[in-house]
């Protein structure tokens, strides 16, 4: 682990809670499981431009996952795509920023998403797109391993290796909520047999996450790349670290004080 | 006259050949009729699988980038089994889609009712910028989808099996718009799709009795064209609704809503009981059980409509 790198993301993890706070609802320990992936992806892989969110040259990031929609905001808002007016504002009425992103009311954002599911089969359309107009954008979805549950993930994973679309890769955020619904046992095996190239990586780890993104080939005809990221719910916040109350709360203020101070910024 | 199916693969090519935008995918339907399509229009044809959800979700990528797609499989399977995709992935999204199916009502007569269709207007309608077609015969089929293919609704072309064969000219189909395709002034008829043979076949024993008829068409369902059903009930005073489509939720809906404005209107209809299709055979053989006979539009706009005294009117 990189200090200076985690010290960062644990600003951004403020921002998360910040916003959720003032929001009055969020999913905290989801955004958090995600959001050193996600500031990764924003700091050193993905191309955009916030100027011109619409622009044909970006990278497509499509959080299929919905509902960790906060790693995603504050990003978005690090990059310069939305405000601070704009998380401050969140799930409020006239605000853009919601409980699930919504594409027609945030710049950056490709696909609304919320109904677990969804995304990744936009993503897979996407880079069949992608690969009819030979564009060499990346693809990347990234779902959660509770939404592994649902059997839309599955057909698309099937068809994106069918159609031998290694533009895409899925980032799955095996945070082990599926182990407290319907557990979907040895993610690297299933989507390796699904057809598809599989990492493993520590989903906290920016050396683990960065050596994958600089070996992965982004190529037309060739496999899908599925990259296991094992993460914490609640990554940062010891007692946020578990399934269970804090999936959906908002912090009391002497709870606000206590996440501040672990993550000590 | 052509065959719808013939009809749909030649649209598909017509446009493809012309539009790079068009991309097809199917659900592995259609496959060896649209192989002249997958050879003209080289990488814009998937027989994608048997995952029907999945292949709307992929339909709205296709959309984002600016494609205009084709998704086209049996009707269940797309409105019924994938309607969060459809609601969610275009409606919700503001993005463009052609659901194109076959096996609509009970078409697909000898199968069963896992591929009975009778609630796609129901469940299409009240989605926003959706567009829903029955289109009955060829020439409606390629007017209506090159009139819509590309302009970012989501489309909905119910592909009967059989066509109406009655001769619509190419002028008359416009999107949104119904079609007079007879004037009178005792009875109006509203009727989409191939039943329009129907009424057709009851019109001499009809005129036999005195009775004059209005026959409007529609090959659009929504937008519903309310005007020209106004002007003709305002004129009739007694409508007679046909579709192949459960009572609930289809045209007969929109027409009574027109209805209840004109005062002493009075309606019946002739559609799907509020019950599956239970029975086997030929769609012909289905349509007698279901009443979508020449005698029984008759007995309906005479015992209904035209009785002087009406003992209950059956909505």
């Amino acid at each position: 682990m990189v200090a200076n790198k985690n010290q960062m993301n644990n600003n951004l993890r403020k921002k998360i809670v910040e916003m959720v706070y003032k929001a009055g609802e969020g999913h905290i320990p989801s955004a958090f499981s995600i959001v050193d992936i996600v500031a990764y992806l924003y700091d050193k892989v993905l191309k955009f431009d916030p100027k011109d969110p619409a622009w044909q040259g970006r990278d497509y990031f499509i959080l299929s996952k919905g509902h960790g929609c906060a790693a995603l905001y504050v990003a978005l808002a690090k990059y310069g795509f939305i405000t601070q007016h704009d998380l401050d504002n969140k799930s409020k009425f006239g605000g853009i920023l919601g409980g699930h992103p919504d594409r027609t009311k945030i710049p950056g954002v490709e696909a609304s998403t919320g109904s677990l599911g969804h995304g990744m089969g936009t993503a897979l359309g996407i880079a069949l797109g992608l690969k009819i107009k030979r564009q060499k954008n990346k693809v990347i979805a990234l779902i959660g391993d509770g939404e592994c549950n649902e059997g839309t993930i599955w057909e698309s994973a099937l068809v994106a290796a069918n159609l031998k679309l290694g533009n895409l890769c899925c980032i799955i955020d095996n945070n082990g909520s599926a182990a407290q619904v319907l557990p979907v046992s040895n993610l690297a095996k299933k989507w390796k047999e699904f057809g598809w190239t599989t990492h493993e990586i520590d989903g906290h780890n920016e050396q683990e996450i960065r050596k994958v993104f600089n070996e992965a080939q982004f190529s037309f005809d060739s496999r899908p790349k599925a990259v296991i990221a094992n993460t914490k719910k609640g990554k940062g916040v010891s007692f946020m670290e578990t399934h269970g109350p804090w999936h959906y709360k908002v912090p009391s203020p002497e709870e606000l004080r206590m996440i501040y101070k672990e993550l000590d910024v | 006259m052509k065959a719808m199916r013939q009809e749909f693969v030649d649209t598909l090519l017509e446009v493809g050949q012309k539009d790079k935008n068009l991309v097809v995918l199917v659900g592995d339907i259609s496959h060896f009729r649209l192989v002249p399509f997958a050879q003209a229009c080289p990488g814009r044809y998937y027989n994608v699988g048997i995952c029907e959800p999945t292949i709307v979700n992929m339909a709205a990528g296709l959309s984002l980038l600016g494609f205009y797609p084709v998704v086209h499989t049996i009707a269940p399977f797309i409105v019924e089994r994938s309607y969060e995709q459809i609601k969610l992935d275009f409606g919700y999204q503001k993005l463009g889609v052609n659901i194109m199916t076959v096996g609509s009502a009970f078409d697909y007569s000898t199968l069963g009712c896992t591929h009975h269709c009778y609630v796609d207007f129901a469940l299409l309608k009240p989605l926003p910028s959706t567009q829903i077609f029955f289109p009955a015969s060829p020439v409606e089929l390629n007017s209506l989808f090159k009139q819509t293919y590309n302009n970012n609704q989501i489309s909905y072309f119910r592909l009967p099996s059989f066509s109406h064969e009655i001769t619509i000219e190419p002028q008359q189909i416009k999107v949104g718009k119904a079609i007079r395709l007879r004037t009178g002034r005792d009875v109006t008829i509203v009727v989409t799709g191939p039943q329009l043979k129907t009424v057709f076949k009851a019109l001499p024993d009809l005129e036999k009795i005195g009775v004059d008829v209005e026959i409007i068409y529609l090959p659009t369902i929504k937008p519903f064209d309310g005007k020209i059903v106004t002007e003709s009930l305002k004129k009739t005073l007694r409508v007679l609704v046909i579709e192949e489509h459960s009572r609930y939720g289809g045209i007969c809906d929109d027409v009574l809503r027109v209805a209840q404005c004109i005062p002493r209107t009075r309606y019946s209809s002739l559609s799907i009981p509020d019950d599956f299709v239970r029975e086997y055979g030929t769609y012909d053989e289905l349509c007698r059980l279901l009443g979508f006979t020449e005698d029984n539009i008759i007995k309906k706009v005479t015992s209904e409509l035209l009785a002087k005294k009406l003992e209950y009117v059956r909505i």
